[in-house]
C-alpha cells in the first residue's frame, strides 16, 4: 500500500513542510526562521528535509541578503504542488478503499 | 502544533509513519491551518475591530445628535479615536502576520494597504473643500457617511477580487447598500444606520468567519485541503 505514496513527501516531517508551503499562495515565499518556528523543528533538521525536497525538485530555495544579513526563502515549486495534490488524492483513495 | 507527536523526533530519511490515511489527512489540514494563521491576517480580528469602531463611534454621534440635531464634539473624538485604534490594529496585525513572507501576495497586500490610505486622504481633502464651499452641516454629514461607505464598499469589492475572497466581496456590496441607506436616512438617523448596518455588517462577518473555521476543522470535510492555487 505505501508504495503508491510519494516517499519524498511521505516522511511525516517533510509532509508537514510541504503542507505548510502549499498553504502559501502560488508565487509566495516564506523565510527560513518563520517556517522553522511554524514547524517547531530544529534548524539542522529542517535544513536536512529541505535539501531532500529541493533535490526532488519540490522546493525552491532562494538565498539572498536583507541589508547585510543573509536570508533564505522557501517556496513550493509547481512540481511540488502537483506532487502534494497527488499525495492527498492517493490518501483519499486509500480512505475510500478502507471504508468501502 | 506543539502537541504533534511527529514534530519532536529526529525524522530519518526513510522515516514513515504507520499509515492511517484519515489521521494523515487530519494532520495535513491542521498544519495548513497553522500555516495560514502564521502568514495571513485573521478576518475575525480585522472585521471585529472595524465593527466595534463603527458601532461605538457612530452610536456616540447618533445619541448626542438626537436632541440637538448635531453631534457633540466629544462624540466626534470618540469616533476619531475608534477609527485610529482600528487602523492601528489592522496595520499591526497584518504586518505581524505577513512578516517573513514575500512574493506576489506581499506586493499586492502592500499596494492594497496604501490604497486605503490614499483613498481616505482624498476623502478628507474633499470634505474639507465642501466645508469651505459652504456646505451645510447636514450635507457634510451625509457626504462624510456616504463617501466613507462608498470607499469602504469599493475597496472591499476590490479586495474580494484581488484575494479571491467571496466574503470580502459580499461585505463590499453590503457597504454600498449601507451608503444609500445612510444617505437617505437623514439627520441624525444617518449615524444610526452607520452604526447598525455598517458596524453590524462587519460584526456579522466575524460570526461567518467563525462558522467557516469551525466547519473547516470538523471531520468529514477532508475533500480539498491542499490550500489555494493548488
Amino acid at each position: 500500500m505505501p508504495e503508491e505514496l510519494d516517499p519524498v513527501i511521505h516522511a511525516p516531517a517533510r509532509l508537514r513542510v510541504v503542507a505548510s508551503l502549499a498553504a502559501l499562495g502560488r508565487g509566495d515565499e516564506v523565510a527560513f526562521p518563520k517556517l522553522r518556528k511554524l514547524l517547531d523543528m530544529t534548524a539542522g533538521n529542517l535544513s536536512t528535509h529541505l535539501r531532500k525536497l529541493e533535490d526532488a525538485g519540490y522546493v525552491r530555495v532562494t538565498k539572498t541578503h536583507e541589508g547585510r544579513m543573509p536570508a533564505t526563502y522557501l517556496a513550493l515549486t509547481d512540481t511540488g504542488r502537483t506532487a502534494f495534490a497527488d499525495y492527498q488524492a492517493a490518501l483519499m483513495d486509500l480512505l475510500k478503499g478502507a471504508q468501502g | 502544533m506543539a502537541n504533534d507527536p511527529t514534530s519532536g523526533r529526529p525524522a530519518e530519511p526513510g522515516d514513515s509513519a504507520d499509515l492511517d490515511p484519515a489521521e494523515t489527512l487530519r494532520m495535513i489540514r491542521q498544519q495548513q491551518e497553522a500555516a495560514r494563521d502564521a502568514t495571513e491576517p485573521d478576518g475575525r480580528v480585522l472585521f471585529g475591530a472595524w465593527g466595534l469602531a463603527w458601532l461605538i463611534g457612530y452610536l456616540a454621534l447618533w445619541s448626542t445628535a438626537r436632541d440637538t440635531g448635531t453631534p457633540a464634539a466629544w462624540a466626534g473624538w470618540v469616533l476619531a479615536g475608534c477609527i485610529v485604534g482600528a487602523t492601528g490594529l489592522t496595520v499591526a496585525h497584518s504586518v505581524t502576520r505577513t512578516s517573513g513572507t514575500r512574493g506576489a501576495s506581499a506586493r499586492v497586500g502592500a499596494m492594497y494597504g496604501w490604497t486605503w490610505f490614499l483613498a481616505f486622504t482624498a476623502y478628507g481633502v474633499m470634505l474639507g473643500a465642501m466645508g469651505d464651499a459652504g456646505a451645510s452641516s447636514e450635507v457634510q454629514a451625509i457626504a462624510a457617511n456616504g463617501f466613507a461607505c462608498v470607499i469602504v464598499g469599493l475597496l472591499y469589492l476590490a479586495g474580494g477580487m484581488l484575494f479571491e475572497e467571496v466574503r470580502m466581496y459580499a461585505i463590499g456590496g453590503w457597504m454600498l447598500v449601507t451608503a444609500a441607506l445612510a444617505a437617505f436616512a437623514g439627520m441624525p438617523n444617518t449615524y444610526f444606520v452607520m452604526a447598525v448596518a455598517g458596524g453590524g455588517g462587519f460584526l456579522v462577518m466575524v460570526a461567518v468567519e467563525q462558522v467557516i473555521r469551525a466547519r473547516r476543522r470538523s471531520p468529514g470535510t477532508a475533500e480539498r485541503t491542499e490550500g489555494r492555487g493548488a
